[in-house]
């Protein structure tokens, strides 16, 4: 049986009806066509259907819709504003870090997460964030070199 | 014409992907983000036997279920083949574990679900062969009837006097190496909607390296004019040789839309992709080399076996017989004999991993040739310098290099990762190695573009060939600005649509740049050459005298003359002769050699080294680091040339250190990519390159192929570890295990 | 991958969660983090008919130390969270690198320790879709009567891939089981047994509510190594968790793997050796090798018997030989 259920998503609240076994993923693309968060392994492993919930990377394929009531939820639709793209995106776009972009959102927002928490996160820290995506495009190589370079330039300001 | 060397305003800049702030917001399209109006979801019954008879199949509780819309079997599409040895839907054999039999269309992935699992099928299980000794044994069973013995392939040439060259070599060895299963592992797992609710009207949305070859593919299957198969490529989450033709799934969706008369989705979750393409199968090769004391090739033979599994990839036919080009490819040789034996097997069929499987037979060939210099005392980056092919040259197989960097890409690649300074210096379980390779760009082939030329001075610009991340668009954009003297800005890139793309066979064999570079570039000049003959006649001067730079066209002499391009566009469209300035461009070659596909006009060369670490208690290898080296011809585009090595680099790293699909009895126990072991971000190494242009007399602007020319230079890492241990491993992937296994083995000598 | 139909249930305190489950066997489940426990889900290896989320319930989570000192954790403390919790961070900072070593960062930002000391063991032949799974003969786990693990076996020989679980061992922990009116505790290594399909004492209606370790072990040397395939998100091929006590006079070392057999194997016999011998080269090279005989039926399971056995000799001697440089340091290695 159905329940109605409100999701705070990209700071607007939507009333939906779900049922229990509908994942976050399923109700971001289906429900709120909100498709830039993709769908692959479902099982945990790709990292492509990430999302940030609460500032952490979680996996919505890996969360029921259910059990996100209450919580801030951020996909990469927020990111981009009137003013322009987010840093991050950006540097992806600048430094040859998008190349087939089915990964490309999953893997912002993994990034987005991280420097949310860590303005200036070292190599591990970065990789860290990543290991959990999978790029077979670039091989994770320009992916990493993307966030450096915006952690890098956090340093500069700072 | 060889380009000459001059400024370019455009192409050779780093340049961002024009798609990139699309794919970064998550707004470019792909095939799952699309839902059509009426659209069922499909979901398909496959066998859990590797071999056997179909009894029955029941479908009554299935059909009955509440939202279910379609159920077929082949009942629905008797005798229809979608290739010589396979049926769209099983009829009363299955072949291997995930062979589809049957398949439902209901309003949400769910009821699919659920109906599926309602579907009752019995078999008569039968005796299945896994390996190609089993299959090739004196009782094994039949799996195709047309078919003695399982042997599918059996193909024998020479080139030279073998034997006589073998003869007078002073070295002679022989070694064999085994390759396991492995994926390509797209992100984007295989996923088609097809809309054929409309008779013989069939729209096809999937990702795929050649919409021209789906269209045709379905099209023959179906019984429909290809012209009227449209079929949309918006974008394709990465391909790496696995997308080049339509899947069974695409046909199934069809058929199950005919019938429902809706359009259908079907999506393959992880461990269908295990199956529904299942990559590279196993190969096993046994080269024998012989050469001349100082480290000359005299001659190499190949034997190469493959089990094809339960099925017959056509396209792979072509593959097969001609991949005997790449033994003379990289080094000069007197004589080559080719022994290719193919077989099937209850295997999941098997077509080719990352890198079309060139990379399997380069490795086995390298990794012997560094055996061999070892054997005779000499460094083996000497050894294949000093046989390294060059411009001019022409091979064993008749394949002529108007352009060739390759020693220049040994000499760099070597030098920047200080060889001479490591290669026998290392500490134990430290190892260097090198690898080189040849890649064609494209094949005997054909491509259209055309181009239309706004009153704003914008260009569209209509190509057939895909996009799959490799940056074929943003490199064709940046051909035609090159070549119109606008900015890329100018440009934009319609594809996607086979209704209006011109013709191009697609994406693969490393023929975009090249093939589709070069009808761009036509299709500009054509435009460009109306524009001139208006502008000239506005300026008084000969067309020939004209510069296009900056969106500005000018006399050489006198460039405060200079007339807007988009003023000379909308005049000469307003003109009393009214003319709409459009492009169209058509390149094509002719094969310069008897044999198809893999001889073409253009090759790319690269060197790469690689350095490892060893771990001798656990056999873990650590890729420290590549340097690599690679003649591109003309860099179009540096930034996406990086990328291209990059992921070829961790793809190579992958098949050969890793990647694993393992195998038992015909399943794939590992379908997943948490136990399908591809590297993550910690896995890579550092890596630094060189990009090399020879400025190549055929290529766009010299431009030749960079799609897959790095990865089979890979094998370096293999010849890296084989040094770090004193022993080669011979079975890939080379895992933690089969390291170990090996250094035990080194131990008892 | 289609999670399947349940009932969703979010008691709304520990109370109202053991009510719930009173009674109950597998048609009714606990999910707190979900990252393995809804993959299971998808792949239709466990079908509950309810499903009880309890990653909110307060009384489950939190971090906290004691008046003796002990540091004690809820079950559904998230594992990032502990990860930078001060208490972990500079009392346990082995325990930290465990918990660190848990899947990805993404994974660890939903996972929570009572999730991961209750992870399933692992199989090829069972973490499957239901549609892979008809290609086999049914097995233990799934209610039949085979194990394609070990041929010819009688029971199963799924593999406990716990990070955490080696070195919470290792540090003495224990943990809480409840039901409705009543409660037990008892030391982490008796929780386990060694069985793939029924492996822990866990009983019907039954859940682990929290872990408790003692402050004695603070004063411990200790270390965790996981040795991987992949660095950032794999299982182990092995684990070790290691800590050492010495008065001057008496060793007490504690050697416990995990990711080889269906529990945590605990190494008695080669501990004995260095509380016996000390750390010379001698001892720890015999009580590597003692460790290979204490693993009893081990699987080809991802990896080969041979290569797993192997591992654990690697392990003991890596671990061994990290406690012992840092005797006269202090502390542990992270």
């Amino acid at each position: 049986m159905k329940s109605i259920i409100t999701l705070n998503v990209n700071g607007e609240m939507h009333e939906i009806a779900v049922n229990p076994w509908r994942t976050l993923l399923d109700v971001l693309r289906d429900d709120l066509r909100l498709t830039g968060t993709k769908r692959a392994c479902e099982q945990g492993a790709c990292g492509v259907c990430t999302v940030i919930m609460d500032g952490k990377a979680i996996l919505s394929c890996l969360t029921l819709a259910m059990d996100c009531e209450g919580h801030f939820i951020s996909t990469i639709e927020s990111l981009a504003s009137s003013e322009g793209l987010h840093p991050l995106q950006q540097s992806f776009i600048d430094n040859g870090a998008v190349q087939c972009g089915f990964c490309t959102p999953g893997v912002i927002m993994s990034a987005k997460a991280l420097l949310d928490e860590n303005p200036n996160p070292d190599d591990t820290d970065i990789k860290e964030a990543l290991a959990g995506t999978y790029c077979r495009c670039t091989g994770h190589i320009k992916t990493v070199e993307a966030v450096k370079k915006v952690a890098g330039s956090n340093r500069e300001v700072k | 014409m060889p380009h000459k060397e001059k400024d370019f305003s455009v192409i050779g800049k780093r340049q961002p992907k024009l798609d990139g702030p699309l794919k970064t917001k998550g707004r470019s399209q792909f095939t799952d983000d699309i839902e059509l109006s009426g659209m069922l979801y499909g979901k398909i019954v496959r066998s859990p036997i590797a071999r056997g008879r179909i009894i029955n199949i029941n479908t009554t509780r299935a059909e009955s279920l509440s939202g279910v819309k379609a159920v077929i079997t082949n009942k629905d599409c008797p005798g229809v083949k979608v290739s010589p040895d396979r049926l769209l839907l099983c009829s009363d054999r299955v072949n291997f574990i995930g062979d589809e039999v049957a398949a439902v269309a209901a309003i949400d992935e769910d009821t699919a679900a659920e109906a599926a699992e309602l579907i009752k099928v019995e078999y008569e299980p039968l005796t299945a062969v896994f390996s190609f000794e089993d299959a090739t044994a004196k009782d094994a069973p039949v799996i195709h009837d047309e078919c003695k013995n399982n042997s599918l392939d059996e193909y024998n040439i020479d080139f030279g006097n073998v034997d006589k060259a073998f003869a007078e070599a002073d070295h002679v060895r022989i070694g064999e190496c085994i390759f396991n299963p492995n994926h390509n592992c797209f992100a984007e797992h295989h996923v088609v909607i097809a809309d054929y609710s409309l008779p013989g009207k069939l729209s096809i949305w999937t990702p795929n390296q050649s919409p021209l070859y789906v269209q045709k593919s379905m099209g023959g299957v179906l019984g429909i004019s290809e012209s009227n198969v449209r079929v949309f490529n918006l974008n394709t989450g990465g391909a790496f040789s696995g997308r080049i033709g339509p899947r069974q799934q695409s046909f199934i969706a069809a058929i199950l839309s005919q019938k429902a008369s809706r359009p259908v989705k079907i999506r393959c979750d992880a461990d269908e992709e295990f199956v529904v393409y299942p990559g590279g199968g196993y190969f096993k090769y046994i080269i024998k080399t012989g050469v001349m004391k100082d480290g000359t090739i005299k001659a190499t033979e190949a034997t190469y076996l493959f089990d094809c599994g339960a099925y017959w990839n056509f396209a792979f036919n072509v593959l097969l017989r001609c991949k005997y080009h790449l033994i003379p490819q990289v080094y000069h040789m007197e004589a080559m004999r080719w022994n290719e034996r193919a077989v099937y097997t209850n295997n999941p069929p098997n077509m080719y991993p990352h890198g079309a499987a060139f990379l399997q037979l380069k490795l086995a060939q390298e990794t012997e040739l560094d055996l061999i210099a070892k054997e005779i005392g000499m460094d083996p980056m000497e050894l294949k310098l000093k046989n390294a092919v060059a411009k001019g040259d022409t091979t064993l197989t008749n394949i002529h290099y108007a352009s060739c960097g390759l020693k220049e890409s040994i000499k760099k690649a070597a030098k920047k990762a200080s060889w001479k300074k490591k290669f026998g210096k290392l500490p134990p379980y430290r190892g260097i190695g090198i690898g080189c390779g040849a890649m064609n760009s494209g094949g005997p082939d054909k491509s259209g573009a055309l181009i239309k030329i706004g009153e704003d001075g914008k260009l569209s610009l209509f190509v057939g060939l895909p996009d799959m991340g490799q940056g074929s668009h943003t490199a064709m954009a940046m051909i035609a600005a090159e070549t119109l003297g606008v900015t890329i800005e100018d440009v934009e890139v319609v594809a996607g649509d086979t209704n209006s793309a011109p013709f191009d066979i697609g994406a693969f064999g490393q023929r975009g740049t090249f093939f589709t570079g070069n009808a761009v570039r036509l299709a500009c000049l054509d435009a460009k050459k109306q524009l001139a003959s208006s502008a000239a006649k506005k300026l008084g001067v000969k067309p020939s005298q004209l510069i296009f730079c900056d969106r500005k066209i000018f006399p050489a002499k006198a460039p405060e003359q200079a007339l807007l391009f988009k003023d000379i566009v909308s005049e000469t469209l307003h003109s009393k002769d009214g003319k709409h300035i459009m492009g169209k461009g058509f390149y094509h070659t002719s094969s310069p050699t008897k044999e198809p596909w893999v001889s073409t006009l253009a090759y790319s060369f690269g060197a790469q080294v690689a350095e490892v670490e060893v771990d001798p208690d656990t056999g873990i290898v650590i890729l420290l680091k590549v340097t690599h080296a690679h003649d591109v011809g003309r860099a179009i585009n540096p930034l996406a040339i990086e990328g291209q090595i990059d992921g070829q680099v961790f793809s190579g790293m992958g098949q050969i250190l890793s990647e694993e699909c393992i195998m038992e009895k015909g399943k794939v126990l590992n379908p997943s990519w948490l136990d399908y072991r591809i590297g993550r971000s910690f896995e890579v190494p550092e890596l630094e390159y060189d990009i090399i242009e020879t400025n190549d007399p055929y290529g766009p602007y010299g431009a030749k192929e960079v799609g897959e020319g790095p990865i089979v230079c890979t094998m370096a890492i293999a010849n890296a570890v084989n040094n770090a241990i004193g022993i080669p491993v011979r079975e890939y992937p080379i895992t933690p295990e089969r390291v170990l296994h090996a250094i035990k083995e080194k131990s008892k000598k | 991958m289609r999670l399947p139909r349940f009932e969703y249930l979010k008691p709304s305190s520990l109370h109202e969660c053991l009510e719930l489950l009173e009674g109950s066997g597998h048609e009714t489940r606990v999910m707190s983090g979900g990252t393995d426990f809804l993959v299971r889900l998808k792949q239709g290896v466990i079908s509950p008919q309810k499903v009880l989320s309890i990653r909110s319930v307060e009384e489950l989570n939190f971090v906290s130390e004691d008046d003796k000192g002990d540091l004690q954790i809820g079950a559904c403390t998230n594992l990032s969270d502990l990860l930078r919790h001060p208490l972990v961070l500079t009392k346990f900072p082995s325990l930290h690198h465990a918990i660190n070593s848990v899947g990805s960062k993404h994974i660890r930002n939903m996972a929570t320790i009572g999730g991961n000391l209750c992870l399933a063991p692992r199989c090829w032949y069972y973490n499957q879709t239901k549609q892979w799974r008809h290609a086999i003969e049914v097995c233990y786990r799934t209610g039949g009567k085979v194990c394609h693990a070990i041929s010819g076996s009688k029971r199963c020989h799924a593999i406990n891939s716990s990070d955490t679980v080696p070195m919470l061992i290792a540090l003495d922990a224990r943990v809480c089981l409840q039901k409705k009116n009543s409660e037990r505790w008892l030391s982490l290594k008796d929780y386990f047994k060694d069985d793939g399909r029924h492996h822990t004492v866990l009983e019907k209606g039954e859940m682990l509510t929290s872990i408790v370790i003692p402050s004695e072990t603070q004063k411990a040397r200790t270390t965790f190594i996981k040795i991987q395939h992949r660095i950032g998100l794999d299982f182990a091929i092995g684990s070790i968790g290691a800590s050492v006590k010495s008065n001057g006079k008496e060793i007490n070392l504690s050697l416990v793997i995990n990711s080889i057999n269906s529990a945590p194997l605990i190494l008695n016999k080669a501990a004995q050796i260095i509380m016996e011998s000390g750390f010379s080269k001698a001892a720890i090279d015999k009580a590597a090798e003692v460790a290979r005989g204490e693993t009893g039926a081990v699987t080809n399971l991802f990896t080969s018997a041979g290569y797993k056995r192997h591992i654990v000799e690697v392990l003991v001697k890596q671990a061994l030989s990290e406690l012992k440089l840092m005797q006269g340091k202090g502390g542990t290695k992270h």
